[in-house]
């Protein structure tokens, strides 16, 4: 049986490998997407492309940023929402000042409340997913408060330009694919992220090595909570108006951009650029099933396989990796 | 060598195991009787908790054969261990804390039904807990509220109750005080009384001379000794567990040298661990602070390097004051750490050598903040060459080296130039082979002639003479003694194990 089975698709031991498994499993599902994307009516247009890219824009900038939670080892944020629709009340309040100013206060304000959590996780262990959660219903409850329920209007005009399409691509498309290489960049060529990498890999060792994990936390927490609030701007001009209601999955969609992506749940290993793919893959494979007929109880519940998939294969392959 | 008449209880036969390249038990033989108690010591990696594993059925033996009454077993799990008789209670109590005594002792039981029937449970506590000197405590009692001690003398009766017919016990007593430690002195050899034999892992060595008849000694996964209690030294017992095969070399004097560089410990203390260690070291000289585990050598290194937030003391490193507690603090000083637990706290083991070569110097390499290009690289071949690692392979995930390799390019981040003025090693060649070993010894003292002042904590008495130019001795958080002028095995060996129960 191994003998036939070895002489058809080559020794078997290399299937087992954990980049075979990885590679198999991502070439696969690409395989699977492409025969779907072929097959699929209005799939492969220009329209249709774009409008992929557009809904990967939002989930994919506030993705960026939790990749960087991801890889120190703090695993997710579950205030992503909540500090979204922050930023988002903040730049349309403030738009009287410009976009420019605007962008730039809700942007601190996400960085300020985020990189807060980062350093209490960092400097006293705190559970991330608690102090997240925690995190998250007091914005809510600020912003609810705040806004007095009602939505938030923009003080001014600028929030236009946010939705401006220059060569016919929405600019929060540009925008991901910028904060991507910035990302990129920070994260494989600089001492910070060199740090964020390694902290996310051993955590003790990091601190035996006299690594300042507190504030380098901080500092992740910050990059994040800016490219939340980045997001929620994002939206709330998209949407002319912010609610505390505004965009209830945002949270978990993120997540899961990050995930399918193929970071380490646990930390230490993946990129700003998986993170960009991943964000692309979830869109590709909503937009098949719209342009499919499915109905959004399918593609949630397909999102979920993926991440779970993923998850796993990301888990065996660094377990496999870790003993060899 | 094996003495026991009639069938053994347990028997051993070629028992084997490897993981991957590491031959953990190769081949042990064993035969205990009804109602002996069996030393088992050893360093940590010699072999003593993978042979307690394949006992309990927590991992599958690669050849030999384990019989218990003369009958072979092999099991699938623990609880087919359990099932067969054996009983296993380790350090990490496995006591459920929230319930009571009676249902811990009840829970998991092999026989014990779906539903729990309490009255009965209670009855049957209560007689287990009087077989283990435990009659005053009420099985209603939630465990929570007991002293570890008393949870350990739970445990044994909770093996009582699951008709043991062999008890291991591992590392019992670590934690207990001295009156707890006798309590369940005498529970085992209660238990022992009844026919049971009792498997004792210690590292205590004063504990195994008292409590037990048989001692087998492991080094490197072989069996080097199997003795009566009566015919051992505490010596001997110590000179097989940490191997006599290489006599201590002569000192090797190091260049004459200048530094400056002094460290100033004033009665550096642990809570429970470290009671008041003072001592001036000084650049330019390796220290060895020697102690078996738990002596207090290694926290003394860890408190030094900011890792024990307890910690409290004065330590100045020439005019400043080191933030004890705050490692990042004290690694900004100027003092490097290199742990025990390369694997736990020394290394990013999947990471590339490049990279743990560089971790501690990034800010010296960067150019505004960038790194990851050819200065990286020069530096990190700089540094490769330094430590003995071999540059070809910088790339590769540092967890591919070699024991020996993976410490060298561990200590090779403090290296050159590094800012680091005092260097802090904990068990410097643990796992490493005698290859490795003499060349990360030779890196030690090359720092220390770079003018670093050099402490390293080592439970191994061929490493202390040949490596140490002063030597301090500690036993339970206290220093014995201290050998600026070179010092002979015997002083060290009594220092370090004497009258710890041996004498009584």
């Amino acid at each position: 049986m191994r003998v036939a089975l070895e002489q058809r698709f080559g020794p078997l031991a290399e299937w087992r490998s954990p980049r075979g498994l990885f590679t198999g499993l991502a070439a696969l599902g690409l395989a699977v997407l492409v025969v779907l994307a072929l097959t699929t009516d209005r799939f492969l247009t220009v329209e249709n492309i774009k409008a992929i890219l557009s809904s990967a824009s939002i989930v994919g900038i506030m993705a960026l940023g939790l990749t960087f939670i991801t890889l120190i080892g703090s695993l997710v944020s579950l205030a992503i929402a909540a500090t979204a629709v922050m930023g988002a009340m903040v730049f349309l309040a403030e738009l009287h000042l410009g976009l420019v100013p605007a962008l730039a206060i809700s942007m601190a304000a996400g960085a300020a409340v985020t990189a807060l959590q980062g350093l209490i996780i960092g400097a006293w262990g705190a559970n991330p997913v608690i102090l997240t959660i925690g995190a998250g219903f007091l914005l809510s409850g600020i912003t609810t408060k705040a806004s007095g329920g009602v939505i938030v209007q923009p003080a001014g005009g600028g929030y236009a330009t946010l939705n401006s399409t220059p060569l016919g691509v929405p600019l929060g498309v540009y925008v991901m694919v910028v904060l991507a290489l910035i990302l990129q960049f920070v994260l494989k060529r600089t001492v910070l992220g060199r740090r964020v990498t390694l902290i996310g890999e051993n955590r003790e060792a990091a601190r035996a090595a006299g690594m300042r994990i507190p504030r380098i936390t901080a500092i992740a927490f910050a990059i994040a909570g800016a490219s939340f609030a980045l997001g929620g701007a994002f939206l709330g001009a998209f949407n002319k108006g912010a609610s505390a209601q505004l965009e209830g999955t945002a949270t978990f969609d993120v997540i899961a951009a990050v995930l399918v992506g193929g970071t380490l749940i646990s930390g230490g290993r993946g990129s700003a650029l998986r993170t960009l793919a991943g964000a692309i893959v979830i869109a590709t494979i909503s937009d098949l099933l719209l342009l499919r007929g499915f109905n959004t109880g399918a593609q949630i519940l397909l999102k979920g396989v993926l991440v779970v998939v993923v998850v796993l294969a990301t888990w065996v392959a660094s377990r496999r990796e870790g003993t060899a | 060598m094996t003495e026991v008449v009639g069938t053994p209880r347990l028997e051993l036969c070629s028992l084997t195991k490897s993981f991957g390249a590491v031959r953990a038990v190769r081949g042990v033989s064993l035969a205990i009787a009804p109602g002996e108690i069996h030393g088992l010591c050893g360093h940590n990696g010699a072999g003593k908790s993978t042979l307690i594993n394949m006992l309990a059925g927590n991992v599958a033996a690669d050849a030999g054969e384990i019989l218990l009454d003369g009958e072979p077993l092999s099991f699938a799990g623990p609880r087919d261990a359990q099932r067969a008789g054996i009983a296993t209670v380790d350090q990490e109590l496995s006591l459920v804390p929230t319930l009571t005594v009676a249902e811990n002792i009840v829970l998991g039981q092999v026989g014990a039904g779906f539903l729990r029937h309490a009255r009965h449970a209670r009855r049957r506590a209560a007689e287990l807990l009087a077989e283990v000197g435990l009659e005053d405590v009420d099985p209603d009692t939630a465990v929570d509220e007991l002293s570890i001690g008393t949870r350990q003398l739970v445990e044994i009766a909770r093996a009582l109750g699951r008709e043991a017919r062999l008890l291991i016990l591992d590392e019992p007593t670590a934690t207990l005080t001295e009156v707890e430690i006798e309590r369940v002195f005498r529970a085992v050899r209660g238990v022992a009384a009844q026919g049971c034999a009792v498997i004792f892992v210690s590292h205590r060595l004063g504990e195994v001379l008292g409590l037990c008849d048989r001692v087998t000694v492991m080094r490197d996964g072989e069996r080097v000794l199997d003795a009566h209690v009566g015919e051992l030294s505490p010596d001997a017992l110590v000179e097989a567990i940490l191997g006599e095969h290489l006599q201590p070399a002569p000192h090797r004097a190091l260049d004459p040298r200048e530094s400056t560089t002094a460290l100033t410990v004033e009665s550096l203390a642990i809570p429970g661990r470290l009671q008041g260690f003072s001592a001036t070291l000084l650049g330019g000289r390796v220290y060895g602070l020697a102690g078996q585990v738990g002596a207090g050598a290694s926290d003394v290194l860890r408190a030094l390097a900011g890792l024990v937030p307890a910690a409290t003391g004065r330590v100045r490193l020439g005019e400043r004051r080191l933030p004890l507690g705050n490692a990042a603090a004290i690694s900004a000083c100027g003092v490097g750490f290199v742990s025990g637990d390369r694997k736990a706290e020394g290394l990013f083991i999947s990471r590339s050598i490049l990279e743990n070569l560089t971790v501690a110097q990034l800010g010296r390499i960067a150019r505004g903040g960038r790194i990851g290009g050819a200065a990286e690289r020069r530096r990190g071949c700089e540094l490769a060459e330094a430590a003995h690692v071999p540059t070809e392979r910088l790339g590769e995930p540092v967890g591919v080296l070699s024991g020996g390799n993976q410490q060298k390019a561990l200590l090779g981040r403090y290296l050159l130039h590094s800012g680091v003025e005092v260097l802090l090693v904990d068990e410097p060649t643990r796992g490493v082979d005698v290859g490795g070993r003499a060349a990360i010894h030779e890196l030690l003292r090359e720092a220390a002639r770079q003018g670093q002042v050099v402490v390293f904590a080592s439970s191994e008495l061929d490493e202390l003479l040949e490596l140490g130019e002063t030597i301090v001795t500690m036993r339970s958080g206290r220093v014995i003694g201290t050998y600026a002028e070179g010092t002979t095995r015997e002083e060290l060996l009594s220092d370090l194990t004497h009258r710890e129960g041996a004498a009584a």
